[in-house]
């Protein structure tokens, strides 16, 4: 236990706590809007994974990872629209959509995986960014200032993301149509406009998520996210559909997959111990997330496709 | 037409061929089948054998044909033999992999190949409705009393126990990290090798961290940033999960020590020596069986005796003669019963 | 505009819906400063007429002009732009929105970035002075009361400048102290030239507060009178077209023994909040006590607890003198009780269940029914027609699916297999509430009928119409307690509102 307390060993801690909880971070953001409108989005998952291979493809392709940011947006605008024409324009049932749009996820980005690439090659990780000044204070800054630049965009939309859904037009919107869409309809807010938008947002956030998943792991592979999408969903969940505790679930679920790892790696948890170990981060974050956020009941309309008749 | 030679004819030709290609790929002259030192820049991908049988075959595996690791060293076996099965890969949901078994049995293909071990449960399901269908499971070290399943297993601690050794000759009494996968199978197998390995030879316990997954790369990529935050001098891994691992070790170059495919591939820079599963020598022996119209009934080892184990030492990393060498030494130990590596 | 031309005119309106004509060539008109009643009811086809107006609907056939113009409203949207305002009769509020977004919402282009909030809340108190519609604009809607709430309604249809204004049944949740609050401001908007709808079902309401009434039943006018030229006797008789007796005749009774008793009942409500509180009641063998008060008062956990359905923190209940506190459902039957619960689909009858299994769902122990350890179908098809026949239960068949029938028939279907126990004390939950006045008279008849036999009748109800109507004293629940109980000749509207609402 003692050896855990070592400063390096605290700072590399906290460190990989933050670049694990990134791409949750970043899926759970985005669903928490698509929630917030209504919509439930369990293809989450599959967007990552083609997120994640285009943004890896990109770079394989062309070394650049911006380029491979973007594409991973892209692809997760395009796979919004798609969520977007099932659900809002064809009033499909929201679980059985998701579902299909993570197999398609799933098996897709496998394909082109392997008939564009085959076997696994390793590409430039995201460089990390230092931030000047912060990331000289001992100790800390290794923790929390030299990461790449994608885990600094992830926090800093925790409170973009809540000032949108509080403050904007859109947000008031979004919230209005989640909760009783015949209200908001009957004041001239356009339902089916509103869910759009943020089906868009959460699906090109998840798209983001999956290309900040590769590029920061700098590979890819067969359901390189293995079920991230759907920790990120429940985080959205047991975040109470806030995006600050949502934040909190998922450094929460970074820190203790994190501390586990090393735990282990110092023989802190003995070995025959790996499988209570590996479900702990789900455990911990959930229960925490029980304990802590305020029990609000979510969105009324979540699920409910909506029609005027 | 179905050609039957005699046993002992066949197996030699097939060792002879192996070698031969191994031979031919290193261009140094493999002492005995268990090591063989490439050339640096040398392809290590697996050339098409000729064929050795006329039956049809088909494979269901759980990660992708091409991983470099557990699935491609059966697809890379395959093709030693001339083999081109049918397919069904990354079928990591089981219900999917059943269904794929016995679609393949249905269609009436000779050999279905279920490889994972967590297939098990199905073909036990499958297998006694299609009796004149051959079933090979693995990796497994019983049949579960089935009389048309063949099971086969790697001692991969024996692998295990020759990296440990020579990570433990390259380290100096510095700290090794082991990324393992799940607490289970042969990855525990290979894991306690290279402990045994490391630590006769010298070395402090490697620490190991079972992530819990098989695929999980990015727990595979922190657990290995957190052997070198512990200051690890040598990174092992086993499972596919472990492409993350090895970019970590490439980062931060440390050495890594591969097991189930050749994985320099990865970082031709970095593996200093991958374990690499030959399951042809088994099948090899299967197949004969099968023909013989003996459908199943025994698990079979590769192991470094009979040549299904190889260590394959990359030549790009370097490596000191007089540990390579050793390792040789060490190899025939174990061939020859000396070394106990479990 | 000229007082002859009305602000809104509906002419031969026509809306079918698969199955139903909830809107036949109806004609309807508003003038400025007028409130024009539309009473009939549930389902006559009230609500259908007024959201073609508001372009939730569209008509089949027929116009609608306004100010005398033809008018073409396709939507909300542009309802609202030709300022007319609806509060509908399931409030349309975002509850977890505050007061000022609920106003604001649609205001804005999504385009524009932020709302402009500032300028909206004070526009409300403007508002909010003008009319004495009194809100605190920065409050999420939830922590409102349900009058409060249906004064944000308002308020945001004169937001949007409305002229006329439709109110869907705004009554039917409001305590009689709200109703009168509400009154008092729809009257200061006819003085300001508005022009109302007014629905409703309740006769008392339509003559107190209408101009002109007009009324529907099955989607058909089957009335149109003043409140000067007509009373309650008559607007229900245009409502149901035929003759009803609204209030049934209590000839005088003897009572007899307490048959209930409740003492000092405590009872927790589904909140883990004291429901009921400190409860004490007896109630004779025939005598019908009645409890009012608005719902969520307690009376629900109540009747629950009476019926053996919720656990009781203290306190004793006994059935003709027998102990029977925090017994089962079925001892509580055992000891006398029938029990006609407020939810009467979910608790009251089995809707996949066919007419005829309903019947037997508490007797299906008895041993009438079952023959050689099976049920007997004849017997049960003798004693369902039977019921179905004496209860004027209108069915297809005896094994039409319980859920389609209409809730005065369901409802009818329960008192039968309730009151065909025998029982000595009835507890009747809102025993009429979404009943057609036809049934709901011929449920207070039953009711009034049991009492004669001497049985305890004890009925919970929000509407004050009813509890005057059957009650021989009259207890009024407010905040889980009885806060006081009225003989029936000291009982006024007044002064049972007023309990209603915690002053005693
Ligand atoms: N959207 C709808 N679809 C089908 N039938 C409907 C719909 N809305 C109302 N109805 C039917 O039309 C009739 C009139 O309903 P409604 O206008 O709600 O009556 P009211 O408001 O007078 O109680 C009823 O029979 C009702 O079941
Ligand atoms: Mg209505």
């Amino acid at each position: 236990m003692s050896d855990f307390f070592t400063l390096t060993v605290l700072v590399g801690t906290l460190a990989s706590g933050i670049r694990t909880a990134m791409p949750y971070l970043l899926a759970a953001l985005g669903e928490t809007v698509g929630q917030r409108s209504g919509v439930l989005n369990l293809g989450v998952d599959g967007v990552m994974l083609l997120g994640a291979f285009g943004g890896y493809y990109t770079v394989l392709q062309t070394e650049n990872h911006w380029l491979g940011v973007l594409v991973g947006l892209a692809i997760g605008l395009g796979m919004g629209l798609v969520y977007a024409l099932v659900t809002i324009v064809f009033h499909a049932e929201q679980g059985i959509s998701g579902i299909g749009i993570f197999l398609f996820g799933l098996g897709f980005s496998d394909l082109l995986f392997q008939e564009l690439v085959g076997t696994p090659r390793p590409i430039k990780p995201l460089p990390k960014v230092e931030i000047p000044l912060l990331a000289d204070i001992p100790h800390l800054g290794p923790a929390f200032f030299q990461h790449n630049l994608l885990t600094y965009v992830a926090f800093a939309l925790v409170p973009l993301t809540t000032w949108m859904l509080m403050k904007t037009t859109f947000g008031m919107n979004v919230r209005a149509v989640g909760e009783n869409p015949q209200a908001a309809d009957s004041l001239g807010v356009s339902v089916a406009q509103t869910r759009m938008g943020a089906i868009l947002f959460g699906n090109t956030m998840a798209g983001l998520a999956g290309a900040g998943l590769s590029l920061q792991l700098a590979i890819f592979q067969h359901n390189l996210t293995n079920g991230l999408g759907f920790i990120a969903v429940a985080l959205v969940y047991f975040g109470a559909w806030r995006p600050r505790w949502v934040l909190a679930g998922a450094l929460l679920y970074g820190m203790v997959t994190a501390t586990r790892l090393r735990w282990q790696s110092l023989d802190i948890i003995p070995r025959g111990a790996s499988d209570v170990a590996a479900m702990a981060p789900a455990i911990i974050t959930i229960l925490a997330l029980v304990l802590l956020a305020s029990r609000v009941r979510g969105p009324a309309a979540l699920t409910k496709p909506f029609s005027r008749h | 037409m179905n050609i039957h030679r005699p046993h002992r004819l066949r197996r030699l030709f097939a060792l002879l061929f192996a070698t031969a290609l191994v031979a031919a790929a290193c261009g140094s002259d493999g002492d005995s089948g268990a090591t063989a030192t490439s050339e640096c820049g040398t392809d290590t991908s697996v050339a098409m054998g000729d064929s050795v049988t006329d039956l049809t075959f088909a494979l269901v595996a759980p990660s992708a044909k091409d991983d470099l690791a557990f699935t491609q060293s059966m697809v890379d076996s395959l093709t030693r033999l001339g083999i081109e099965p049918q397919i069904t890969d990354g079928t990591f949901i089981v219900e999917e992999a059943a269904a794929a078994i016995r679609g393949y049995a249905e269609e009436g293909v000779d050999v279905v190949i279920a490889h994972g071990t967590q297939y098990g449960g199905s073909l036990a399901e499958i297998a006694p409705d299609f009796p004149d269908t051959s079933f090979i499971w693995g990796t497994a070290t019983d049949t579960q009393g089935l009389d048309n399943v063949f099971a086969y297993y790697p001692e991969a601690d024996q692998g295990g126990y020759v990296n440990g050794w020579i990570a433990a000759e390259m380290t100096d009494g510095a700290a090794m990290g082991v990324v393992g996968p799940v607490e289970a199978g042969d990855a525990v197998a290979y894991v306690n090798g290279f402990i045994a390995g490391a630590t006769a030879n010298g070395a402090p316990a490697p620490s190991v961290v079972y992530t819990g997954s098989f695929s999980d790369v990015a727990l595979a990529t922190e657990t290995a940033q957190a052997h070198v935050d512990n200051g690890a001098q040598v990174l092992t891994g086993t499972s596919q999960s472990t492409v993350g691992a090895v970019n970590v070790a490439a980062a931060n170059d440390i050495p890594w020590f591969g097991t189930q495919s050749n994985q320099e591939a990865w970082s031709t820079d970095l593996v200093v020596a991958s374990q690499v599963y030959h399951w042809d020598v088994v099948l090899d022996d299967m197949i004969e069986s099968i023909e013989g119209g003996t459908l199943g009934g025994e698990a079979m080892a590769i192991t470094l005796q009979n040549g299904g184990l190889v260590i394959e030492i990359n030549g790009c990393y370097g490596l000191d003669d007089s540990v390579v060498d050793g390792a040789e030494g060490i190899i025939a130990e174990i061939i020859d019963g000396t070394i106990d590596p479990t | 505009m000229t007082t002859s031309t009305p602000l809104l005119e509906l002419r031969g309106i026509t809306k079918r819906f698969p199955g139903v004509l909830a809107n036949d060539d109806v004609s309807f008109d508003v003038r400025t400063g007028e409130v024009h009643a539309l009473l009939g009811e549930n389902g006559a086809g009230k609500s259908t007429l007024m959201k073609i107006l508001f372009g939730l609907y569209q008509a089949d056939e027929g116009q609608i002009m306004l100010r005398g113009e033809e008018a073409t409203i396709t939507s909300p949207t542009s309802a609202i732009e030709q300022r007319v305002g609806m509060v509908h009769q399931h409030f349309m509020l975002v509850p977890t929105l505050t007061v000022v977004e609920n106003v604001a919402l649609g205001l804005h282009d999504a385009r524009k970035l932020r709302p402009d909030l500032d300028a909206v809340g004070a526009r409300i108190r403007e508002i909010s002075e003008e009319y004495g519609l009194e809100v605190d604009p920065d409050i999420d809607v939830w922590k409102l009361s349900v009058g409060e709430r249906q004064r944000v309604e308002i308020i945001k249809a004169l937001y949007r400048d409305a002229e006329l204004l439709v109110l869907d049944e705004p009554t039917a949740v409001l305590t009689p102290q709200e109703v009168d609050d509400l009154f008092v401001i729809l009257r200061q908007l006819t003085a300001a030239g508005t022009g109302i709808v007014f629905i409703s079902h309740k006769l008392h309401e339509v003559l107190a507060l209408s101009d002109r009434i007009t009324v529907l039943r099955n989607g058909r006018v089957t009335g149109r009178t003043v409140p000067a030229e007509t009373d309650r006797q008559q607007l229900a008789e245009m409502m149901v077209g035929r003759e009803v007796d609204l209030a049934p005749d209590r000839p005088i009774v003897e009572t007899g023994p307490v048959r209930l008793s409740v003492s000092g009942l405590h009872v927790t409500g589904d909140r883990g909040t004291p429901a009921v509180v400190d409860v004490d009641l007896d109630v004779r063998g025939g005598e019908i006590l009645g409890i009012a008060g608005v719902s969520g008062n307690g009376q629900r956990e109540l009747a629950e607890a009476i019926a053996g359905l919720r656990q009781l923190d203290r306190g004793s209940i006994s059935i003709d003198g027998a102990d029977t506190t925090g017994v089962t459902p079925g001892m509580a039957r055992a000891a006398g009780l029938s029990y006609v619960p407020e939810e009467r689909m979910k608790d009251g009858a089995v809707g996949e269940f066919d007419v005829a299994e309903n019947l037997l769902l508490v007797d299906h122990g008895d041993s009438r029914f079952i023959r050689n350890g099976l049920f007997d179908r004849d017997q049960i098809e003798t004693h369902a027609a039977r019921l179905v026949e004496e209860y004027a239960v209108k069915t297809p068949t005896l094994h039409t699916p319980t859920s389609s029938l209409s809730g005065g028939n369901i409802q009818k279907l329960i008192m039968a297999r309730e009151l065909d126990s025998d029982p000595l004390v009835i507890l009747a939950a809102q025993p009429t509430r979404g009943v057609d006045i036809g049934a709901a008279e011929y449920i207070h008849r039953r009711l009034v009928e049991q009492r004669g036999e001497g049985v305890a009748v004890l009925v919970i109800s929000e509407d004050l119409d009813e509890v005057f109507a059957l009650s021989d004293r009259i207890a009024v629940m407010f905040d889980g307690a009885v806060v006081k109980i009225f003989d029936r000749a000291d009982a006024t509207r007044e002064s049972v509102g007023l309990a209603m609402t915690g002053v005693v």
